[in-house]
């Protein structure tokens, strides 16, 4: 089984919001940057890395009930969508690592997306 | 274009629907040989007002309706079998039958519904006027009213989908849509998604319910220039969601449900809008869709969500 913090050492990641949600089990990933895919293609309870840092994207994963979100290349994030998050406990990463190579250090662990197996 | 065209257009898109296509089938139907009694606790139980007839070989041979009933109590024979009192006198549709045929039928007689029966006369299932409704949005998914009829269905208290009335002040929830502030869009469609968390119904179609309305609301700020609401109503056995607008509406319905067609500009483009997916998601998560609308009179979404269905009691 895979935590969230285990996502988090192996990304090196920072925790902005959600620290209570870090032994929580992940069962699948996926990464966008449009809000579409992220409604259409993940399943709840998953967590999705993404470029994409306006509220927004907060309001997104929480409509589509996701575990958590990582922002990735340590972009800068607005505060309202830090605040937003925390409003809602909801879990947000940050890591340093650009989209490619942190998807596939997580693919390495065994996890896998919402199209395994199709 | 000319009047009879259009109409042999339409016929033509329906040419196909046969009437096995949209009967209900789970149809409930009753031995000849039972007691009236009996027929009475059945459609009190399934809260139906008349049932197909059947002898041993489960061929159709009456109907019996709550009249009938009403009959028999009044005279004592609610123990008699139900051959004594039910009409035999039935007006069937064949499951073969095509679509005008079974309109024709609604239009000659005047019964709600009509028993469908296959080649050995045996029920296979049952069509209500609400059946042909569905049929024709099933066919589409989707339905696009894009004429003159539309002052009068845009804006009106009546369901594109069920007739129904929807009176807006009977909505369990209302959400004005700000337009004006790109960062609020999605808001109107998270509250809707709370309320009904809070109600505690199944994460499943809360979920759907409030991603469907969040493309339906993001519409309306990105696209419409215009003023929206949404509504949402509770019946027994589903939820409608309304989503409204007066803004500039769409122009060609068929080009926008191509997924990926999307007019949003750069810059909306750049807050990860616009990727041409928010039709194709209302229709993936709603269990029917309307779209009505047009060229600067606005746009109205109408979805439907089935509640999870009830399991009758065996008898
Ligand atoms: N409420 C609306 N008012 C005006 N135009 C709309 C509305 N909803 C949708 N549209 C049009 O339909 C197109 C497709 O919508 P959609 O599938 O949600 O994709 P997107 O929003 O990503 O552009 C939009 O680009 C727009 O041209
Ligand atoms: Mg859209």
């Amino acid at each position: 089984m895979i935590k969230v913090r285990d996502i988090v050492a192996l990304l090196d990641a920072e925790v902005l919001s959600g620290e209570s949600k870090l032994d929580e089990e992940v069962k699948s990933v996926g990464a966008s940057d449009m809000i579409s895919d992220i409604l259409a293609l993940t399943k709840p309870g998953m967590v999705v890395l993404t470029g994409y840092t306006y509220p927004q994207v907060i309001r997104t994963a929480l409509v589509t009930d996701l575990l958590g979100l990582i922002v990735v290349r340590g972009k800068n994030i607005a505060p309202e969508t830090i605040a937003y998050a925390r409003e809602n406990n909801f879990l947000l990463l940050r890591t340093r690592g650009y989209l490619y190579s942190s998807c596939g250090k997580i693919y390495a662990t065994g996890l896998r997306g919402s199209d395994a197996g199709k | 274009m000319p009047e009879n065209n259009k109409l042999a257009r339409y016929a033509a898109i329906f040419e196909d629907i046969k009437a096995g296509d949209i009967m209900s089938s789970n149809v409930v139907e009753i031995s000849a040989e039972k007691k009236i009694a009996h027929a009475k606790e059945l459609m009190k139980i399934k809260k139906i007002s008349g049932m197909p007839v059947v002898d041993e070989k489960k061929q159709l041979v009456g109907i019996i309706s709550i009249e009938d009933i009403i009959h028999a109590l009044e005279f004592n024979k609610i123990n008699d079998p139900i051959r004594k009192i039910m009409s035999t006198q039935v007006v069937t549709i064949h499951k073969g039958d095509s679509l005008a045929t079974v309109v024709d039928k609604f239009e000659n007689y005047k019964y709600g519904r009509f028993p469908v029966v296959d080649d050995e006369k045996r029920v296979c299932g049952i069509i209500s006027k609400e059946d042909i409704l569905h049929g024709i949005l099933e066919k589409f998914n989707l339905i696009y009213i894009h004429d003159q009829k539309r002052t009068s269905t845009l804006n009106t208290e009546y369901s594109a989908i069920t007739g129904e009335q929807l009176k807006t002040e009977e909505a369990k929830f209302h959400y004005r849509i700000d337009s004006s502030d790109i960062d609020a869009a999605g808001t109107g469609a998270a509250m809707l998604k709370q309320f009904l968390t809070g109600k505690n119904f199944h994460s499943d179609i809360v979920r759907r319910v409030g991603v469907a309305t969040y493309e339906a609301e993001t519409n309306v700020v990105i696209h419409s220039r215009g003023q929206g609401d949404i509504y949402f109503f509770q019946d027994e056995d589903r939820f409608i969601v309304r989503v409204v607008d007066n803004g500039i509406g769409i122009e060609d319905l068929d080009k926008a449900m191509k997924e990926g067609y999307s007019t949003a500009p750069d810059y909306i483009r750049e807050r990860g809008f616009g990727a041409g997916m928010g039709i194709a998601n209302m229709k993936r998560f709603a269990d029917k869709l309307v779209i009505i609308s047009e060229k600067n009179a606005g746009t109205q979404v109408e979805m439907i969500f089935y509640l999870p269905t009830q399991t009758w009691p065996l008898i």
